[in-house]
């Protein structure tokens, strides 16, 4: 019994709580005071305490004598292709939702250490969402299953292949009558030809897919790049999701080419609660959810010459008519998106609209339906005609609407199977768990958001005693199947092939052989009519991090701040100042949210420019099973969803209750309080008012020969995705430090993205501002240090010396930009195996008492650096890992000595400025203005 | 009182000085330090008498940051034919057998915060004996300089004086070379690889 015990047992938030509850546990204390007698009562006087600081400062200096500890070398029996330490990269993909997510995987020492996107595919282009990059993390997931498990007792893989084989042997008899397949939303050929496969096999058998966030019908996946005008009702194709990579490369070209003068873009958004493509946008129309229709329909007269239908606001007719008349004025490059939740019938009329404007097509092939929904599964176990149901990759007894009571029938079916990646809520109901590989360490393929497929090749072997998908419904077939030949079946390839070698190298099969279509999505319900009841409005929507809750235990996403909010590790019940005013609740008053016969309760949180009477929660917490990073965190929003209002429910009820949440925000002050972080121009080709040149006491910094790094971020163009947060979370082994310490501040994110808000509560203009260290020439921080141990380089950078750091945070103080972080505990030593493996190498892991921040990710400098200096070249382009990340190109990073470089462009444009130019630090990282209009005009 | 002040001065700065010398001991440094090994291997042996070249099994030193030390597999290149009974090697047969790597007490050993890259000194004509000191001649391995920042500072302040024809690096024996030669050769390899010691005595040159 160590005294860690008492913390094993503990879930979610309580998990990081951990140390304090350590020292205030009674019988802790009494062992301190029995061990430390001088200790127990202890009272120290000033003269005592300031001798002890002299004892300390004359004992520091004997740390730097001690000798080095002795060092094991374990070289490998036979060495990894291209030598021990050597990087290699590997062309696959990750699945969100079924949509693949081209990335390149970098491995060392044969295990993966960051993901990236794939340049040379068009879904990606290089970048990446923040779910790719974390994706390696729940690799490495210590919760993760690692060994079969028959009803919750440890089992083998050869019971579970005897068992599976018995039932395909009965199933062979009754030509699969009784058995059931659920899986998640699919988008992989391999495993729709086996499914294809068993059905032929098994005539009588039934597939259903279960996908908690799957609208009426599929997202649209739209050529944003040729979009100058776009109208979205209560859409939002910049937001988090499978498809917001390609989008915001689309909407990012677009706007680039507005800049330069080509064209407009312009995008009117209505929509009830703010996101990212309403932030975006400067025509954003604040609408409560049942005016979509009307606005639609008011739309869709005025480009028809009509008259508007009566009824609408002033405010919603000013905006259908501009609406309208842009979408004219632009035909051919115009289109309506409606959210992909609302009725079939309001998207025939949108499907109208976009042909009559003669819209870019949407890439996107329409749903097919094969597989029965989630419904027809539960009807079949009620009626107890399932006799057998197989749950692949999907986790209905967490994410099914509660009136369908899933847990409950699936508890009558006489045998239940499981496969998944996590022990989660439906692995606890079943009779077999069978552990899955990671995407990342199996064979696969997949359909990425351009229609084309990508090999899914694994980066490194199995950590533990798993299979793939493939293997696993291949045991129906008897033998255990290699996963690579399950795959290379599909396409008709096998190895040595050139054509299967090439769709290896390049991440993609050209020319898309097999062209699957939209990823399988089966039509739920319609929205029901929200004709007005008393009562708010309640919009359920996915999570920023949590998605649909299969990412609730990557600590990476938990303590990645939502855009908007800047919450961590919690959701919020999220309203209006009006609305809060009304009830009288303030940020992080309990509060219980009731609809139907569905209650929660949850902390508030006042979110500026949500509609009137509008409730705003976010789905994926409340997780009951898993693991413990997520497992009670937030509340669960499922709870409030019936089968056939998944997105949107009126006659809401909000009370407040008693007490107090306190939720860890990274970004309590909203406005800029007579600061200008951020500047606006009016139309692109506008300038700002230049900055005049101020004296500085600094004397010069030396001017090297070599190059000068700085960095330029389009505020204009970024849309606060937080791709670049995660980017760099796993490019610099930041430590993530939970709950309590963001709450008091010690997050250590090396790069934050700002939001700030001007204008009315009610309704205002959100910008994001990304702020990493700006690296500034005349450094405050590096006059405050005793120690020299932050200091400049001759090429511009402002370094960090862990080992000469003693942690006085001095530089922190100095620091106008509040960048840097300091390491308050250890948050690392304790990590177990599986989370060192996936640190970058040629990062240092900083201990605690040492200050640390971005570097400009200086280990990819100096890789550069040393690759040209040892093969007697120049040195190339560097990319750092938020660049490389960023879909929209926000952030450009590059050498200013060279006047052709795009960072030199970025700086020479008329939108440049310097955060806190009145500080006259002369940073080397400088923002572009955001642009107000999407037009000249 | 006085005295106590002229004490505690005198106490606080041999203090200081007794550290500063503790911290040059080979005691601390390991400079000459001969570590217990699994196997006894000589380099004595393999890399003088029978000359075998450093990057037959140190074939990282060329292309990457960590020369590497050899795997199991080349040991057996030559010891599946050679010694193969012999009792002295039975770890290294074994862990050829059984897959498990061979575990070495590390010699040279430089602090985690230190990115040491191997193929770029190499490439540049840093001779291996600058740093690892004759090789050739040591039948069990030892530490030749004590790898303190102060070492490294060394040769970064003075780029031109280690520098050597790059086919040549891993000779061993210098002492009948041309010393003028050297010199002047130092100095333009330096010159024409703009090795410039403000860039080179820079934090981020070792620490990242």
């Amino acid at each position: 019994m160590t005294r860690y015990d008492a913390l094993s047992d503990t879930r979610g938030q309580a998990f990081w709580q951990g140390l304090d509850q350590l020292l205030e546990q009674p019988d802790f204390r009494d062992k301190v005071d029995r061990h430390f007698p001088v200790f127990a009562g202890f009272d120290l006087a000033r003269r005592d305490i300031l001798k002890c600081l002299g004892a300390t400062l004359a004992l520091a200096g004997l740390d730097g004598c001690e000798r080095q500890a002795d060092e094991t070398a374990m070289p490998f029996v036979r060495n990894p292709a291209g030598g021990p330490g050597a990087e290699r990269h590997y062309a696959s993909a990750v699945e969100l939702d079924g949509v693949g997510q081209p990335i390149i995987g970098i491995c060392r020492d044969g295990r993966p250490v960051k993901l990236e996107g794939n340049p040379a595919h068009p879904a990606s282009g290089g970048a990446t969402d923040a779910f790719t990059q974390a994706a390696l993390l729940g690799l490495y997931d210590p919760a993760r299953s690692q060994a079969p498990r028959r009803e919750g007792a440890p089992a083998t893989w050869s019971e579970a292949e005897a068992m599976l084989s018995e039932l395909a042997a009965r199933l062979d008899q009754g030509r699969g009558m009784g058995f059931h397949l659920l899986t998640g939303p699919l988008g992989s050929p391999s495993l729709l030809r086996q499914i294809g496969e068993l059905r032929s096999r098994w005539p009588a058998m039934r597939w259903h897919v279960h996908a908690p966030l799957a609208g009426t019908v599929p997202e649209a996946v739209l050529p944003l790049e040729k979009v100058q005008a776009l109208v979205a009702l209560d859409a939002d194709p910049l937001g988090p999701g499978p498809f917001q990579t390609i989008h915001a490369r689309g909407w990012s070209t677009r706007r680039r080419a507005y800049q330069a003068g080509d064209g407009d873009a312009l995008l009117f958004v209505a929509e009830p609660a703010p996101t990212l493509t309403g932030v975006a946008s400067s025509e954003r129309l604040i609408v409560r959810p049942r005016r979509i229709e009307a606005l639609l329909a008011a739309l869709s007269a005025a480009l028809n010459g009509r008259a508007a239908a009566a009824g609408l606001t002033g405010k919603e007719q000013a905006w259908v008519g501009r609406a309208a008349q842009e979408l004219l004025r632009h035909r051919g490059a115009a289109a309506v998106v409606l959210g992909a939740h609302h009725a079939a019938a309001l998207h025939a009329t949108v499907e109208a609209i976009n042909a009559g404007l003669d819209a870019p097509q949407a890439s996107h092939a329409p749903a097919n339906p094969q597989g029965e929904d989630l419904a027809a599964l539960v009807a079949a176990m009620k009626a107890g005609t399932a006799k057998s149901v197989m749950v692949l990759e999907s986790n209905p007894a967490y994410s099914a609407p509660p009136d369908l009571a899933f847990a409950g029938a699936f508890q009558r079916v006489p045998l239940r199977i499981h496969a998944g990646l996590h022990p989660d809520e439906t692995a606890e109901l079943v009779h077999w768990h069978l552990p899955l590989a990671h995407l990342l360490e199996s064979w696969s393929d997949v359909t990425a958001a351009d229609g084309s497929c990508v090999i899914v090749q694994p980066l490194v072997r199995p950590f533990f005693d798993v299979r793939s998908r493939h293997q696993v419904l291949a045991l129906f077939g008897g033998a255990v199947a290699d996963g690579r030949a399950l795959v290379q079946e599909t396409w008709d390839a096998h190895d040595g092939v050139d054509r299967w070698n090439s769709w290896l190298l390049s991440g993609r099969v050209e020319p898309a052989a097999k062209r699957s279509a939209a990823p399988v999505v089966p039509a739920t319900a319609v929205l029901p009519v929200l004709s007005g009841p008393g009562g708010l409005d309640l919009i359920i929507r996915r999570d920023w991090s949590a998605h649909d809750g299969q990412f609730a235990h990557n600590p990476w996403l938990q303590e990645l701040p939502r855009p908007l909010t800047k919450i961590t590790w919690d959701n919020a019940i999220e309203v209006g100042p009006a609305l809060a005013a009304r009830l009288e609740l303030e940020n992080e008053d309990l509060a219980e949210l009731s609809v139907g016969d569905a209650k929660v309760l949850g902390p508030v949180w006042i979110l500026p420019g949500i509609a009137p009477d509008t409730v705003l929660v976010h789905l994926g917490y409340g997780r009951r099973a898993g693991g413990q990073v997520g497992e009670g965190v937030g509340f669960d929003a499922y709870r409030l969803r019936t089968s056939g209002a998944s997105w949107h429910r009126p006659g809401a009820r909000l009370r407040k209750a008693n007490g107090h949440h306190p939720l860890a925000s990274t970004q309590r002050h909203t406005t800029m309080a007579g600061h200008d972080f951020v500047r606006y121009v009016e139309q692109a080709g506008a300038a700002l008012p230049p900055a005049p040149e101020k004296p500085s006491m600094y004397s010069p910094q030396p001017k090297g020969e070599g190059p000068a790094w700085g960095m330029a971020i389009d505020l204009d163009l970024c849309i606060g995705c937080n791709a670049c947060v995660t980017a760099c979370v796993a490019e610099n082994n930041i430590a993530m430090v939970g709950r309590e310490q963001v709450q008091i501040g010690r997050e250590m994110h090396w790069l934050r993205v700002d939001r700030y808000y001007s204008g009315a509560p009610e309704d205002p203009e959100h910008v994001f501002q990304p702020v990493p260290c700006m690296h500034c020439e005349d450094a405050p921080c590096e006059m405050g240090c005793p120690v020299n141990a932050t200091v400049h380089s001759p090429d511009g950078l402002n370094l960090q010396v862990y080992n000469r750091c003693i942690g006085t945070r001095t530089c922190q103080a100095y620091c106008p930009y509040k960048v840097r972080r300091f390491n308050w505990l250890d948050y690392v030593r304790e990590d177990p195996p599986e989370l060192r493996a996936a640190r970058n190498p040629e990062v240092t892991v900083r201990d605690r008492g040492v200050m640390e921040k971005c570097t400009y990710c200086i280990q990819r400098v100096e890789r550069a650096k040393i690759e040209a200096d040892a093969d007697g070249r120049p040195m190339g382009e560097v990319r750092t890992a938020c660049q490389q990340a960023c879909p929209t190109q926000a952030i450009v990073f590059g050498n200013l000595a060279d006047s052709s470089s795009e960072v030199s462009r970025r700086k020479r444009d008329q939108r440049d400025f310097a955060l806190l130019e009145e500080a006259n630090t002369r940073p080397r990282t400088t923002y572009g203005a955001r642009i107000r209009k999407g037009r000249k005009s | 009182m006085r005295l106590a002040l002229v004490g505690a001065t005198v106490v606080v700065a041999g203090a200081t000085a007794a550290g500063a010398g503790l911290v040059r001991f080979p005691f601390i440094t390991q400079v000459g330090l001969v570590q217990d090994q699994t196997v006894p291997f000589s380099h004595k042996h393999h890399a003088g008498e029978l000359a075998i070249d450093c990057r037959y099994c140190h074939a990282g030193a060329e292309t990457g940051a960590d020369a590497g030390l050899p795997p199991t597999h080349t040991c057996m290149t030559c010891h599946s034919q050679l010694w193969t009974g012999a009792p002295m090697l039975a770890p290294v047969r074994q862990s050829y057998a059984t897959g498990t790597p061979l575990r070495w007490s590390r010699v040279a050993q430089l602090p985690d915060y230190v990115y040491f890259d191997h193929h770029v000194h190499v490439n540049n004509g840093i001779a291996c004996v600058e740093c690892h000191g004759r090789m050739d001649q040591m039948p069990l391995t030892w530490r030749a300089q004590p790898f303190t920042m102060r070492f490294c500072l060394d040769c970064h302040e003075h780029p031109a004086r280690g520098l050597r024809p790059p086919g040549m690096v891993t000779r061993m024996d210098w002492s009948d070379a041309d010393r003028v030669f050297l010199k002047s050769f130092g100095q333009r390899a330096a010159a024409r690889k703009h090795l410039d010691p403000l860039r080179l005595t820079n934090c981020e040159t070792c620490h990242r």
